[in-house]
């Protein structure tokens, strides 16, 4: 676990190498997969995208079949390694826990000016509902996108009932992956999450914010958790077994222990009270 | 749509073996019952027996076709919607009587070849129509499964879920389905911007199939030119066929093997030069299955979920080792 923090740079690092890399070869393979499943529909010479520099082989059905047979491989790859990576050494934050939707209508509402954010965790609660509901999607689309590439492949007589259930579950978790994948881009979109988008970039996000609106979780980086908690996992242990010297645990309540004098900080100024710190977008 | 390819094992066992009997009757005989059996299924057309029925206005293997395929597909809607952008709708329903080429409503018709062999000017009649693939593109590649390869062989469009994208044709090396608009699915959907009718081919008569019978053209075929049984024994015959005359084949190879075998006496690449295609009449040229080249790439698609096992279950495993010894102090 690479979380730890980094007073200096203001500075706390969210994700480590490893979920980094799972994050964009997924997206951009996704992404790859999504366009040329679109053009497995008959639309690119009927609708002039093959006159797009760069995307004349979209009208060729066999060509975006390679190219979603290539993107796939990726795809499947690194998605089975997510699963089994973490799900073995038991990391659990992103997965929902009890009371996330309440939580979440909660934050949604805080959104329109009504009530105030809870602390947080590492994740929002609509992180984790958010991520649950893009495993399944891409659980689904792996399994049926099998089934089918297994028809291409080696048995294309296989029972039309089977063939059917594959190709119309693909068909709507496509239809469900493009519309989880909007949503994901307008969630960073929200002013309030904006300062998150740079933790998938570079891994770091800014260490008064998170102090301001991910309490729990640098309580628990820091060993020094309140209770009860909100959340957290197993993977606890490595967190306090890797919850560095570092500097006075500040807790959800006591927003005020003063970031190191950082440019990042001034941008956001000194937070007065949590949600308002939050919400000094970068 | 699949029931009626749901078939009898028993009753399979017991024409197959009645056919083995009657197999050696004669080279040409169709057996009669033992394409309603479980199993593939393959055609043979011999071109040394076709004539074209050059005494009818038209063949008979045409007439018995658009027969049987009378009223199968829904009528048009009036006015048919105008596809965008290319405003191009394809409607045969007012030239049904069309019987020289493909179309929605001609799903076989004979092609004549004027050729000349070992010194001799002759001409061949050639009946054209589905192949029926091994592995056909034109089904696998359907988005909505609308076209699927059943276990005996057939390549069948569904009309009630057929989008007319016609992706089929593009990827069917002989362009076989013919779309007719204003008919389908669409309709219901988006009909200016999605679809554009129905796919039609043939679909080796599977109602008739399916209560033992052989599809029409070939039952009514008077040279007895094309015959239908369990896929090894055409083969077989058509093998057999080919080599007592010193003739030639064409679908054993042709898109990685098909269901229909031609058996020439003269070589098809003399039939192919004198065949010009043209939209509904297509070639005799040597044809690759183009999909097999995706093939590779499928098999590693199918590979991945391994190689993200192995790659999960050891970085996982090195993860919870280093995690262990920084617990135990080391770190």
């Amino acid at each position: 676990m690479s979380e730890r923090i980094l007073e200096e740079q203001n500075r706390v690092v969210r994700h480590g190498g490893i979920e980094l890399a799972e994050h964009w070869i997924i997206a951009l393979s996704g992404l790859v997969l999504l366009l040329s499943g679109l053009f497995e529909l008959p639309v690119a010479a009927r609708y002039g995208i093959i006159s797009i520099p760069g995307l004349a082989w979209s009208g060729d059905f066999i060509t975006s079949l390679s190219v979603h047979y290539a993107a796939s491989v990726v795809f499947i790859a690194a998605s089975v390694f997510h699963l089994l990576y973490h799900g073995l050494a038991g990391e659990r934050e992103l997965l929902p826990q009890k009371g996330d939707i309440g939580t979440s209508i909660a934050v949604i509402k805080t959104f329109f000016g009504k009530g105030e954010e809870p602390p947080f965790g590492k994740y929002l609660p609509e992180q984790r509902l958010a991520y649950l509901g893009m495993a399944v999607i891409i659980a689904g689309l792996i399994l049926s996108g099998l089934v089918k590439t297994w028809k291409n492949v080696y048995a294309p007589d296989m029972s039309h009932a089977v063939v059917l259930w594959a190709t119309w579950l693909h068909n709507i978790f496509f239809v469900l992956f493009v519309l989880a994948f909007v949503a994901h881009i307008g969630a960073i979109l929200l002013k309030p999450n904006r300062p998150l988008a740079r933790g998938i970039f570079t891994g770091k996000i800014r260490l008064d914010y998170a102090r301001h609106r991910h309490p729990l979780w640098m309580a628990a980086i820091e060993g020094n958790r309140p209770s009860p908690p909100e959340n957290e996992s197993s993977s606890d242990e490595a967190l306090s077994g890797t919850a560095g010297a570092a500097a006075e645990a500040p807790s959800a309540t006591q927003p005020d222990s003063a970031p190191p004098p950082d440019p990042g900080a001034a941008e956001s100024s000194t937070p007065a009270t949590p949600p308002e710190a939050g919400r000094n977008g970068e | 749509m699949e029931s009626k390819w749901i078939l009898n094992r028993r009753r399979f066992l017991k024409t197959a073996g009645a056919a083995a009997v009657a197999g050696t009757a004669g080279l040409l005989e169709a057996p009669k019952k033992a394409w309603a059996g479980e199993g593939k299924l393959a055609t043979l057309i011999d071109l040394t027996r076709c004539d074209g029925c050059r005494d009818l206005p038209v063949p008979a293997c045409v007439s018995a076709c658009k027969r049987i395929k009378t009223g199968t597909l829904d009528e048009p809607v009036d006015p048919i919607p105008v596809p965008f952008p290319s405003g191009k709708v394809e409607d045969w329903s007012k030239k049904r009587e069309v019987s020289d080429r493909l179309t929605p409503y001609n799903l076989i018709y004979v092609q004549k070849a004027q050729v000349e062999s070992n010194g001799e000017k002759q001409a061949l009649f050639i009946p054209r129509r589905c192949m029926h693939c091994d592995n056909p593109a034109c089904a696998t590649i359907c988005p909505f499964a609308a076209n699927h390869k059943f276990e005996n062989g057939a390549v069948v469009i569904d009309a009630d879920t057929c989008f007319g994208g016609a992706k089929c044709k593009t990827v069917c090396p002989w362009e076989i389905p013919q779309r007719q608009s204003g008919i389908g699915v669409y309709l219901k959907v988006l009909p200016t911007l999605m679809g554009n009718g129905i796919m039609v081919k043939c679909d080796l008569c599977g109602d008739l199939l399916s209560q033992g019978k052989e599809p029409a053209c070939i039952g009514a075929c008077p040279q007895k030119a094309m015959a239908i049984g369990p896929r090894g024994e055409i083969m077989a015959r058509a093998e057999a066929l080919a080599k007592g005359i010193g003739g030639h084949l064409y679908g054993k190879r042709e898109n990685g093997g098909t269901a229909t075998l031609y058996v020439s006496p003269v070589p098809f690449e003399t039939l192919s030069a004198t065949l010009k295609p043209a939209p509904g009449r297509p070639g005799l040229y040597p044809v690759e299955r183009r999909m097999e080249k995706t093939d590779g790439l499928g098999k590693a698609v199918l590979a991945a979920p391994a190689l993200g096992i192995a790659a999960g279950v050891a970085g996982a495993f090195s993860f919870i080792s280093k995690r262990k010894n920084r617990l135990k102090g080391g770190e």
